[in-house]
């Protein structure tokens, strides 16, 4: 896995909160929950793309979380730990709803179509509207790259696609926003 | 190389965060551990059960079989102090009541006529007999109660007699048993 997200790394939780949610106190997993609640929600959000998803998601997440804390080790970065169960948990959910992240074939893509990214602004905005409105497929691919930071590797692994796909399917979600937020420029 | 797009998102990184769930998300999950907690304790128990009845069941025949041991043993031991003329009555009595009970019981219940809370009251430790007995306990220096208690005895004894007498009488032996009686009639 690349660095961790940002958020995650100026999280900082004490070792004995772990210690004291593995003997059972309610306190210290309201401590852990307080510490991963906001970034882990976020990736949520971004996965599953509504607030309602989100919040079920994320509860069922921090279920697993409570239940299994027992196996966490002493050397594993709690931050990580708890961020592929929450992400394990957003994919499910996206499974449920019958998305399926399929092979595609290698085929060129196309990432010139005269745009030249000198001329427009990008904006958060922009961004995350035109990323809102991707398929669910890329846009899972492309949340899990650029702001979960997973090597195509590992999302390939997660996805049960090939690494190439994973790389395909990133490539072509970028253009997609590159074109969305293009033609907000245009229209603007 | 991150191009325009990549060198964005992560300049700007911060800026795509929204704030943190709602505290429902909290107050459900709080709840779910609570029922879990709850859940893992019933169900131990669930699957358990057996092992935990066998458990009870042995806990309590030893501490019945504990208390009655005890308590038998101090009952002995109180009534041979307080009164040794009594303990002496009662191992007379005792054996001949339980002589007669014995015949009495070798009879079919159809040809007693009684049913199974008469012949309880038969038996010697009815709850009037048990009275008595408290009664002479609590003062043990009490001739009427001592008294009451003999007469108690031979009062039983003398029913169970007539019982033997009326059983006799309509000539049926304490031979007969109740297959016997059952294939007469």
């Amino acid at each position: 896995m690349k660095a961790s997200a940002t958020n995650l790394n100026q999280t900082q939780i004490a070792e004995n909160v772990v210690d004291r949610c593995k003997k059972g106190d309610v306190r210290a997993f309201r401590e852990l929950y307080d510490a991963y609640a906001g970034a882990m929600y976020n990736i949520c959000l971004r996965m599953t793309n509504n607030v309602s998803d989100a919040e079920d998601t994320l509860q069922e997440a921090f279920i697993q979380v409570h239940r299994n804390i027992g196996k966490l080790e002493r050397e594993q970065s709690v931050s990580a730990w708890i961020k592929r169960i929450v992400v394990n948990h957003c994919l499910n959910t996206l499974r449920k709803k019958k998305v399926y992240f399929e092979e595609v074939d290698e085929v060129e893509v196309m990432t010139e179509d005269g745009i030249d990214e000198a001329q427009f602004t990008w904006t958060v905005a922009a961004v995350k509207s035109a990323i809102h409105g991707l398929p669910q497929g890329y846009r899972t691919v492309l949340n899990l790259y650029l702001f979960e930071e997973y090597s195509h590797r590992e999302i390939a692994d997660m996805l049960g696609i090939t690494e190439s796909t994973a790389k395909t399917q990133y490539m072509r979600a970028k253009e997609k926003v590159r074109q969305i937020v293009k033609q907000q420029n245009v229209t603007r | 190389m991150p191009d325009n797009f990549e060198s964005f998102i992560q300049q700007h990184r911060e800026d795509f965060e929204m704030p943190g769930p709602s505290p429902r998300v909290w107050d459900a999950l709080e709840k779910e551990l609570t029922t879990q907690k709850r859940g893992r304790v019933v169900s131990l128990l669930q699957k358990n059960w057996f092992k935990a009845a066998v458990i009870i069941v042995l806990l309590a025949n030893a501490g019945a079989l504990f208390y009655f041991a005890k308590h038998k043993q101090h009952q002995q031991q109180e009534l041979a102090v307080i009164s040794p003329e009594m303990q002496e009555a009662k191992a007379y009595y005792t054996t001949r009541i339980d002589e007669k009970l014995k015949l009495i019981n070798a009879y079919p219940a159809e040809e007693l006529g009684l049913d199974s809370a008469a012949r309880k009251e038969l038996e010697l430790r009815n709850d009037t007999y048990k009275a008595l007995e408290k009664e002479l306990k609590n003062n043990p220096g009490n001739e009427r109660i001592r008294a009451a208690l003999v007469r108690y005895y031979q009062l039983k004894l003398d029913l169970l007699d007539k019982i033997l007498e009326e059983l006799q009488a309509k000539r049926v032996t304490p031979g007969h048993t109740k297959k016997q009686y059952e294939a007469e009639i």
